[in-house]
């Protein structure tokens, strides 16, 4: 029997990848070839259409995981771990991309490839606990232990990101004033509008990419439980009385 | 059995074990005056640079020797299926976790308390006047790292690989209280006044709040199984 939520993912998820094809292909006419180039940063402003929505979609994958980590230890339903797993993946690599896209965009811009600004370092801890997360799950080898260690992990690397946050803008602002900043940055539709497009696109290529993966999970558990079965099937008629009795 | 007794008799039970064994603190203790050793190798240090550096390099010699330690905390209990006995005594479980967390703090602050005359002799620092402050930090500081430290023990005792886990997952939690910690020691060793670094002893203070209660809330999860 397939889940519930399984068969919804089945019956939606040609439209969502759909739907973020059309957003990403808009978005990226508009933002790359209909949006001015930045009075101050020249053509280098386009990466922001990129840069930002990736950072965006990786908050919305933790927060994903958060929520799925919750639900899963309140009803302890196996699909819902195999759609913390698939969260838990795509919200490391959208970080990843967040920060290669980030450093890329402050190599031009603040003439350094990183600096220990708090967004930074929050999300290269994010990154950290992501992947400590990932590792975390390969090393245990009872699935339904994995899966409960793995949402307790989430929910408190969650809860640190905020004073990690927190503690690194302290921590810099006491020491110097940020001579670089990203705020203050007022935008015209022009810029607005592609940048919006592009957020729906990517949170919809991101929700896309979770059904496909959460099915994959899911099947992959499956397969492996069929298997289990089947090898037990198979060494108790061999372990009998010797006569081939499996039917 | 009442909630107290059970904090008290398992962490008086890793108490007299330790005492018997003297296997956790002796070796927390030898890792940390290696590390104190490699880092006065690493930087060439005067009195001026010592004390810039100084506080970074006694948190990175706690956290790796308390990471030693917290590992140890839940491996021990895998003689004689110890820890099977405690996941099925009728005992709560979160008074399990107070009284390992008691116990790891505990020794933790003990080595802590031998290593730093060490830091004052080989970087000569002076540091009558702030004793008293240096001591509540480090006592803030370390039931920081501990609070999660103690879960992820729990955790990482049935995976494999657990000693590269154990630090792989406390230390990027542990952020906000390795900046805080040092932000603060450096701040006393430097004898500036409390106005300066104060918050950042209320930062730990909320870290340690916030995590000891979700770490008591989580640890039913992890120990039930």
């Amino acid at each position: 029997m397939i889940s519930a939520m399984i068969k919804w993912m089945q019956r939606y998820e040609g439209w969502v990848g759909g739907g973020a094809a059309a957003c990403l292909i808009v978005g990226l006419y508009l933002g790359l070839v209909a949006s001015p180039p930045d009075y101050y940063q020249g053509e280098v402003v386009r990466i922001m259409y990129v840069h930002v929505p990736l950072a965006q979609t990786a908050m919305l994958a933790y927060s994903v995981l958060f929520g799925g980590s919750l639900w899963y230890l309140w009803k302890r339903d196996p699909v819902v771990d195999n759609m913390c797993h698939a969260a838990a993946g795509l919200s490391a690599f959208f970080t990843a991309g967040a920060l290669i896209t980030g450093s890329i965009w402050a190599k031009p811009t603040w003439n350094t490839w990183w600096t220990w600004d708090a967004r930074l370092v929050s999300f290269a801890v994010m990154f950290l606990i992501l992947a400590g997360y990932l590792m975390l799950r390969t090393f245990v080898d009872d699935p339904e232990r994995e899966a409960r260690y793995a949402a307790v992990l989430a929910i408190i690397g969650f809860a640190d990101l905020p004073i990690v946050h927190f503690s690194v803008e302290w921590w810099r602002t006491l020491h110097q004033p940020l001579s670089i900043s990203m705020r203050g940055v007022s935008m015209s539709g022009e810029i607005l509008r592609p940048l919006i497009i592009m957020g729906i696109g990517f949170s919809a290529i991101f929700a896309y990419m979770l059904m496909v993966r959460t099915q994959m999970l899911y099947l992959r558990r499956l397969l492996i439980a069929k298997k289990g079965r089947l090898l037990s099937q198979a060494h108790l008629s061999t372990a009998g009385s010797g006569s081939p009795s499996g039917t | 059995m009442p909630f107290f007794r059970v904090i008290r008799w398992v962490a008086w039970k890793d108490l007299v074990s330790e005492i018997r064994s003297r296997e956790t603190i002796s070796s927390m203790f030898f890792f940390a005056l290696i590390v104190i050793l490699v880092f006065s190798f690493s930087f060439s240090m005067d009195q001026e640079a010592a004390r810039e550096l100084i506080a970074g390099i006694i948190w990175v010699a706690f956290a790796f020797t308390g990471i030693i330690g917290l590992g140890k905390s839940f491996a021990a209990e895998l003689q004689n299926d110890c820890l099977e006995h405690l996941q099925i005594s009728p005992a709560p479980k979160g008074a399990v976790y107070l009284g390992k967390l008691a116990a790891n703090l505990l020794f933790m602050l003990v080595v802590e308390v031998i290593l730093f005359p060490m830091f004052v002799i080989f970087f000569n620092l002076d540091v009558v006047e702030e004793l008293p402050l240096l001591l509540l930090i480090f006592a803030l500081a370390t039931l920081g790292l501990s609070t999660v430290g103690t879960l992820f023990s729990a955790m990482t005792v049935h995976i494999r690989a657990r000693e590269v886990m154990l630090p792989i997952l406390l230390l990027p939690l542990a952020v906000p209280v390795m900046i805080a910690a040092v932000e603060a020691t450096r701040g006393a060793l430097n004898g500036l006044p409390l106005s300066l670094y104060g918050n950042w002893l209320q930062l730990l203070a909320v870290f340690d709040v916030v995590f000891t209660v979700l770490s008591f809330w989580a640890f039913e999860w992890i120990i039930d199984s």
